[in-house]
């Protein structure tokens, strides 16, 4: 788990966020129970009802189910719907960040083909 | 849910009004943050709502039973004040023992063996005179006082004041634990609002003698932003917006906005960012008197 929350977004969101890339890199995986809203708020020093709010998010996104008077899981196939989720925001979150910056420094088009190109081999 | 709140309170010290009319509804179930700078009223908004200082005007009420002399009512309150190491008769001789056996006295669901491990795990000495503890070991023993007295609404004075950063970490984890696992209510002030700013679901600040938020933490942080960039164009971003705390450098200017509910068109030309509790409540605080 990472230990530090930002101040860039609420709070609530970036817990959701934390489960999820806990999610996409195996460290929760499927069916696997994921801490609870006090173990959440102890670690991350939030409220309670942050940490439960952060939960709930997934939930709706069905990303984590609830099993009665045991806690919360992942759903099978949750990563996959991460990643699809994911895959939308990417245009928006990344690549237009990066060409933005590249006009503002003055990167042109071809030399910026040819950074991604050079380093696609992933 | 019970609620503890106050009507029309005023607060005169002879001349000077320290509270204007403060309307305050305290839902029990929640953890609230007081935030104020020094002089601001929060502590005497706290001893008013807790009946240990008198209002000039206006009523406080738990459940709609008034609180003033009202054992019943009282007994489901703690408010654990700073301790002083003087009294008006000299040092404060009393010996931690003592003093927290008032506790005992005084709140019936008081939690003797919560007590004693609180005690423990600040390494508090109990044979010791009050005027004879460090600054850290007073801040521990209201902390102690207050954990321990198990009151439904319990409410803290700047509980974190003396304390170093590992007891204050381990201060704020004892209050989710308490919180998580009984739901007590617990309004706690401090000027260390940066550490303590995302345990609070509610946030209150008090300037000058008056309310200017009561509001669920989140919410308030989703409304508000720091916009800068060139200064025509932050001024025609943010126009119609209420703005705080103007600065700039140059051509380049910066200003907290707290809008009415979030705002997500905000003009390309112009940086905006998420800001903190801290810097929000300074943004709002930093103009508004002319002293200190």
């Amino acid at each position: 788990m990472q230990g530090n929350l930002g101040e860039d977004k609420s709070i609530y969101i970036q817990i959701s966020e934390m489960i999820e890339d806990e999610i996409l890199r195996d460290i929760l995986r499927e069916e696997e129970q994921v801490p609870s809203t006090t173990e959440l708020s102890k670690f991350y020093k939030i409220n309670p009802a942050t940490a439960a709010k952060g939960i709930n998010l997934l939930v709706d996104k069905d990303i984590l189910y609830k099993k009665r008077g045991i806690g919360m899981f992942v759903r099978e196939g949750a990563k996959k719907s991460i990643q699809e989720t994911r895959k939308k925001g990417f245009y928006d979150n990344y690549v237009k960040a990066i060409i933005s910056e590249a006009k503002l420094i003055g990167i042109s088009k071809e030399e910026l083909k040819k950074m991604i190109d050079s380093n696609l081999d992933m | 849910m019970a609620t503890l709140s106050g009507k029309n309170i005023v607060k005169k010290y002879g001349k000077d009004t320290v509270l204007k009319n403060v309307n305050i509804d305290i839902e029990t179930g929640k953890i609230y943050g007081l935030i104020g700078r020094n002089g601001a009223g929060k502590t005497t908004l706290l001893s008013i709502l807790t009946a240990q200082n008198p209002a000039t005007e206006g009523e406080i009420t738990l459940d709609g039973q008034p609180v003033w002399e009202n054992e019943a009512s009282l007994s489901r309150i703690c408010y654990s004040r700073e301790i002083s190491p003087v009294t008006m008769f000299g040092p404060n001789t009393l010996k931690v023992k003592d003093y927290l056996k008032l506790g005992k006295t005084f709140y019936k669901n008081w939690d003797q063996e919560y007590a004693d491990e609180l005690i423990k795990m600040f390494n508090l000495d109990v044979k010791k005179r009050v005027h004879k503890l460090s600054k850290g070991m007073l801040s521990a023993v209201t902390i102690i006082l207050a954990l321990a007295s198990k009151a439904e609404i319990t409410i803290l004075d700047e509980p974190v004041a003396g304390l170093d950063v590992i007891a204050r970490e381990q201060f704020y984890k004892l209050v989710i634990e308490e919180y998580a696992s009984t739901g007590r209510t617990f309004i706690i002030s401090t000027h260390i609002i940066e550490e303590a700013a995302s345990l609070f679901e509610k946030v209150i600040m008090i300037d000058d003698g008056q309310i200017v938020i009561e509001e669920n933490t989140d919410d308030l942080l989703a409304r508000a932003y720091r916009v800068s960039g060139e200064d025509v164009q932050v001024d025609e971003a943010v126009s119609g917006l209420k703005v705080y705390h103007p600065e700039s450098v140059g051509r380049n200017k910066a200003v907290t906005v707290l809008a009415d509910s979030p705002v997500d068109n905000f003009s390309d030309s112009v940086q905006v960012e998420p800001i903190s509790l801290q810097n929000l409540f300074y943004a709002m605080c930093v103009d508004g008197r002319k002293e200190a």
